[in-house]
């Protein structure tokens, strides 16, 4: 039996307080918690690259897949079509406007591991509107 | 090489709980799982690791005799080590009786071999050959032949001529 000291003893309590600390910090981080918004809708412009796609597969349409699917876990929805803006890049405009823990949502989906092949980077999210 | 792989796995291990955390804060949920896998997998690798590495300090330790003096009273009092290969050189030097067993029963064998095959050969052949002839007399010629001349057929006209294998060739080419 490991004999209990006043210094393992504080150590023990530091660690345990740490992991509170970081258990909570990551619950508050992932915690869906939505409030009102001012806005009528928000914009998207992503960058996108593909590699080891299917060859039927457009880069354009690799993006719309990823974005509608994540539309699906928030309240907004795409209004209008997915503008290419060359090089990769893509605008998109959502309605209604998403608080900050649904643009939160909504950015991490659309830069995850979502579809195969594709990965996509937020350059803007911001309130149009 | 083991303090190279013990630091390869720690740092696999701290980086994927660091990317999992930072995943998880931004609701990437599929990298953070993906990141998970990567930190359960080193987790495994260096519970196991050390696990192995407690067993090994058991085993050196208990295998291991503190005393020199007991050592070195083990090491002379060891027995020597048998000699498994005594009996090819004892075999090699001197007559085995496995041997002479071998080579005098051999002899035996061939000789009692050799007076039955002897003993067989002056038997069986002459008594064979006095069979065969008593099975091939029925069909042997005439001791005269077959064919008989005129002055020998006429010859029996004589009176006072007795010649019973010439009477019976005629008998059986249709003479009286």
């Amino acid at each position: 039996m490991t004999k209990l000291t006043p210094g393992r003893v504080v150590l023990g309590a530091i660690g345990l307080g740490i992991g509170v600390v970081a258990v909570l910090s990551l619950r508050e981080a992932t915690l869906s918690t939505h409030e009102p918004v001012t806005g009528n809708e928000m914009e998207l412009v992503v960058s996108a690259r593909t590699e080891g796609g299917e060859q039927n597969q457009t880069l354009a349409e690799m993006v719309e897949a990823q974005l509608q699917t994540c539309r699906l876990e928030v309240a907004s929805d795409l209004a209008g079509p997915i503008e290419p803006l060359g090089d990769g890049r893509f605008r998109a405009v959502l309605t209604p406007a998403m608080d900050e823990t649904n643009r939160r949502q909504f950015r991490g989906c659309v830069e995850d591991f979502m579809i195969d092949h594709v990965q996509i980077n937020v350059i803007q999210f911001t309130v149009a509107r | 090489m083991k303090v190279i792989a013990w630091l390869a796995g720690i740092g696999t291990l701290l980086s994927g709980v660091l990317y999992m955390v930072v995943s998880l804060n931004r609701w990437e949920w599929n990298r953070a799982l993906f990141f998970g896998l990567i930190v359960l997998i080193a987790e495994v690798g260096l519970a196991t690791g050390l696990v192995l590495r407690r067993l090994a300090r058991l085993e050196h330790r208990l295998g291991r005799v503190e005393d020199p003096e007991v050592r070195n009273i083990l090491r002379e009092t060891r027995p020597p080590s048998r000699d498994r290969f005594a009996w090819l050189r004892e075999s090699s030097q001197q007559m085995n009786v496995f041997i002479t067993f071998l080579v005098g029963g051999g002899v035996l064998i061939s000789g009692i071999a050799w007076v039955v095959d002897r003993v067989a050969s002056n038997t069986t052949s002459p008594a064979g050959e006095e069979s065969l002839g008593r099975r091939i007399e029925r069909i042997s010629y005439p001791a005269g032949g077959l064919l008989l001349d005129d002055i020998t057929v006429l010859a029996q006209e004589v009176p006072g001529a007795n010649d019973d294998q010439i009477r019976q060739l005629l008998r059986r080419g249709g003479r009286p």
